[in-house]
């Protein structure tokens, strides 16, 4: 009996148990079957049917159809298509794309090519000035060329057509280099540079197109317009970065033969034979901080000494210190440097300070500007007695009549020692061609 | 019998989605979204060149001339679109921070001082700027993120690639 009831209870137990099993075994088979199959379509596709097949090939000829038409269309712009690894062999030289506003003279065969651009001026001038009479004045025009001789050297060079007082034409190469640029931390220039003292002077060579003023400030004027320091060098330069990280170093050391001594009928660079056996050294260092984008500060250090004709010979020092922000549409420069004169033999010294600053701000195509600049040799000074004591303030504005034609109109009030300040009016037309 | 069928179904509910997210996983590292990678512009270079990855301020050193080596000695080459293109207009914008004008100026005038070894080469398609940075060692260039192909090397931004969150080289919005 007892066992009876056991048998009949437990029977419908045994049923519920069975459903249940029947039941869950579905499930966990449903479960196997689908995650194999999930599994399976990671793995190995299943067979597709001849229709997926037909509609798989036939987006495929699409694709390749519009592929086809695209490579019509690079083929026909001039630019073909990339090549796959492969089958293209990587070549050592640039592809010959011609550089924006630069004409180019390829060679028929595979040798350097020749890049040429033009910068020039003409002034319409006029001062208070005894002597000096309004003019016309055509300016420096500047053939600048460059080459690249190969990966690692490349040429530069100015040459300049000008006319002088007596308004005769002449021709001078005023920047002729060969580069070797090894990597960022090490580049070395032989030839006729620009002197690496202070910003400006290699900033802007032998282009009012590029100068916000009409002309660059009496501190970096060119030797053969009565600028007094070396601009011009002919020898070697080393360059490049120094490790800093965002302080953004760099270095630039200098030897060559230096300027003359300020003998009027002598050319003032030394293309070619130096005047003593004493080279000029210059050491400059500067940072460009990767923080601010545009700010230049620097120092430099110029040696050289000078052999005047009838006179001991002179030592000269030249210290110069820098701090500029230049934005396309900002421009703030600041330059002082002193030269240091010590005529062997003497105890005295002389010291010859300078400075300028310069502002300017871009509204659109006008940009005005304004320079206060200063320098103060003195009276007996052994080298620069024709210099004396200038200063004064130049405001101008600066018209960008198109990307490559400026128009330039500057008013300067010079004050010189022991003489009447000069008022001077230009008008300028600078542009790059 | 009945706690072990349940923990049975549960371990085999796990494995099956532990399965969903291993698959999905590729997924994940390839960019998120198709239309972000659309509007994102891709930095690249020649397949042997060893950089992998820059900031944004290394990109601008380099293509502002500032830096003109990579550090396996190659000299940078840019190539970047012609005027009008909306890649070229994002460079200036994003990378140069200049307008066309003071671009074209500043390259002039960086030739000029000597401090630019080359000028940036202008080529027409991106076909034709991928083709430059094949053939180029020392070659950089921006290409739309959908127009890279295997020939070229995308340069991580910042660690970021583009279509990734934060990339910073996005496509003006017409």
């Amino acid at each position: 009996m007892k066992l009876k009831r056991f048998q009949q209870r437990r029977r419908p137990a045994s049923a519920q148990h069975q459903l249940f099993l029947a039941i869950a075994g579905a499930v966990f088979l449903a479960t196997l079957l689908a995650s194999a199959c999930a599994w399976a379509q990671q793995a190995v596709a299943p067979p597709p049917s001849d229709r997926e097949v037909i509609a798989e090939l036939l987006k495929r000829v699409q694709l390749l159809e519009t592929r086809v038409k695209d490579l019509e269309a690079e083929r026909a712009q001039g630019a073909g298509p990339a090549k796959p690894i492969k089958a293209a062999p990587i070549a050592e030289t640039p592809a010959r794309t011609a550089p924006q506003g630069e004409n180019e003279m390829a060679m028929p065969d595979t040798g350097p090519n020749l890049r040429i651009r033009g910068f020039t001026d003409v002034t319409l001038h006029g001062s208070n000035q005894k002597g000096s009479t309004t003019s016309f004045s055509l300016g420096q025009m500047n053939l600048f060329i460059t080459s690249d001789v190969s990966e690692k050297f490349k040429f530069l060079s100015e040459i300049v057509f000008e006319a002088g007082d007596d308004n005769a034409i002449g021709v001078d190469v005023e920047r002729l280099l060969l580069q070797y640029s090894h990597n960022d931390y090490f580049n070395l220039a032989i030839g006729r540079y620009h002197t690496a003292i202070g910003y400006y002077n290699t900033a802007y060579h032998h282009s009012t197109w590029f100068q916000t003023a009409v002309g660059r400030p009496f501190l970096f004027q060119f030797e053969d317009n009565g600028g007094i320091l070396p601009i011009h060098n002919v020898g070697a330069s080393a360059s490049g970065r120094i490790p800093s990280g965002a302080l953004g170093l760099h270095y630039v050391a200098e030897v060559g033969n230096g300027r003359t001594s300020r003998a009027p009928l002598r050319e003032a660079v030394q293309n070619v034979v130096d005047e003593n056996n004493h080279k000029a050294v210059n050491l400059a260092l500067f940072a460009r901080p990767g923080v601010l984008p545009g700010l230049q500060t620097g120092l430099s250090v110029y040696r050289d000494v000078l052999a005047p004709d009838n006179s001991p010979r002179i030592g000269q020092t030249i210290l110069a210190a820098h701090a500029v922000y230049v934005r396309p549409s900002f421009e703030w420069l600041n330059e002082a440097l002193v030269i240091r004169h010590a005529p062997r033999g003497q105890t005295h010294v002389f010291h010859t300070p300078g400075f300028y600053t310069q502002i300017s701000r871009r509204f659109g195509s006008y940009r005005p500007y304004f320079r206060y600049q200063y320098v103060n040799a003195a009276a007996d000074e052994p080298i620069f007695s024709d210099v004396g004591l200038r200063h004064g303030p130049s405001v101008g504005l600066r018209f960008d009549a198109s990307e490559a034609v400026a128009l330039k109109l500057q008013y300067d009030h010079t004050n010189l020692r022991q003489r009447p300040g000069i008022d001077a009016l230009t008008l300028q037309f600078a542009f790059t061609f | 019998m009945n706690r072990a069928f349940a923990v049975l179904l549960w371990i085999t509910a796990g494995f099956c989605l532990a399965l969903r997210v291993g698959g999905s996983q590729p997924a994940a590292a390839a960019p998120q979204d198709p239309a972000e990678l659309e509007r994102s512009l891709a930095v690249i270079v020649n397949q042997s060149n060893p950089v992998e990855n820059l900031s944004l301020a290394e990109l601008r050193t380099i293509f502002r001339a500032d830096r003109n080596h990579w550090p396996d000695g190659r000299r940078v080459t840019i190539a970047l679109r012609e005027p009008g293109k909306l890649e070229r207009a994002t460079v200036l914008r994003e990378i140069y921070q200049m307008t066309e004008r003071d671009f074209s100026r500043y390259f002039l005038h960086a030739t000029f001082t000597g401090e630019a070894l080359s000028t940036p080469k202008t080529l027409a398609t991106a076909g034709g700027v991928r083709k430059f940075v094949f053939n180029v060692p020392g070659a950089i260039g921006c290409v739309r993120a959908g127009e890279v192909d295997e020939t070229v090397k995308v340069i991580r931004l910042d660690g970021r690639l583009p279509g990734e969150k934060g990339y910073r080289l996005q496509l003006e919005r017409p």
